[in-house]
């Protein structure tokens, strides 16, 4: 998770030379541009990570370019599927008629709304951050957070329940008070 | 905006997180392109040492600090133009 700085602050950060902000831009970001490759776009695992290295690459040396600091979810957003497109251009493999299509916009529609739930998942008390990605996000079992947390195992799923309900006040209403979710 | 509990647990599962891997390469990105830079700058200045470099990157990186990764190989040799 990535703290609570704006995207406009980050990215004010990162073209100040902060280190610090460029890791934590990377890592806000990391999981959008990786979920377009491979669900928008379908690609596979050595495409996606030459797609994944150039937009970053193409975010670094285009962030003194950007004209508005808090556009830069849609701006990486753009760059990651001009990115895929010409990926699958210099493959071969899709018609250069098809090239249009070669996204699958529902899954994209899905991508941008998953991101606001993750960004809102980040303004939750850190143990439900945690739990809630551990289980959705990283597929494991109650018994793997369960030890990961020191947490019974009988407890996980009514922790994620009560977890579920506190991000669906967030994403409701994001001024929702923070509590810690116990028990 | 209302939402219900399944379609938030679906929306959480669509963001993974990207290998581990490939988020630390591209955090690492401003060294990368630091080290390039003044790689790319020594052989600029020499004809001789630009002919060592690009005779052995691997090892010219890994000499700046570099690790020779696929992508830090395929971006000094755009670089530097070979």
């Amino acid at each position: 998770m990535t703290g609570a700085a704006t995207d406009e602050q980050l990215v004010a950060r990162c073209r100040a030379g902060d280190g610090e902000a460029w890791n934590a831009l990377v890592e806000r970001f990391s999981r959008f541009v990786f979920a377009i490759c491979v669900r928008g776009f379908r690609l596979g695992r050595e495409d996606a990570e030459d797609v994944f290295q150039d937009v970053f690459a193409k975010t670094y040396e285009g962030l003194h370019k950007l004209r508005d600091d808090a556009a830069v979810r849609p701006w990486i957003a753009q760059l990651t599927r001009r990115c895929c497109i010409d990926r699958l251009r210099a493959t071969r493999e899709t018609p250069e008629a098809e090239l249009d299509e070669a996204a699958d916009e529902e899954a994209l529609a899905d991508v941008e709304l998953a991101l606001d739930v993750h960004q809102a998942l980040e303004r939750l008390p850190e143990n439900c951050q945690e739990i809630l990605d551990r289980f959705f996000a990283r597929d494991e079992s109650y018994r793997s957070i369960g030890e990961a947390l020191g947490l019974p195992a009988g407890t996980i799923a009514s922790r994620i329940s009560r977890c579920l309900d506190k991000l669906k006040a967030q994403m409701e209403d994001p001024a929702s008070v923070e509590r810690p979710v116990d028990g | 905006m209302s939402y219900d509990i399944e379609q938030l647990a679906r929306l959480l599962s669509i963001l993974p997180p990207a290998p581990t891997g490939w988020v630390e390469a591209a955090q690492t990105l401003p060294q990368l392109r630091a080290g390039i830079d003044h790689l790319v700058a020594r052989a600029g200045e020499d004809a001789e040492l630009r002919a060592r470099i690009v005779a052995n990157l691997e090892s010219a990186l890994a000499e700046s600090g570099i690790a020779p990764t696929p992508h830090a190989l395929a971006e000094a040799r755009r670089r530097l133009g070979t």
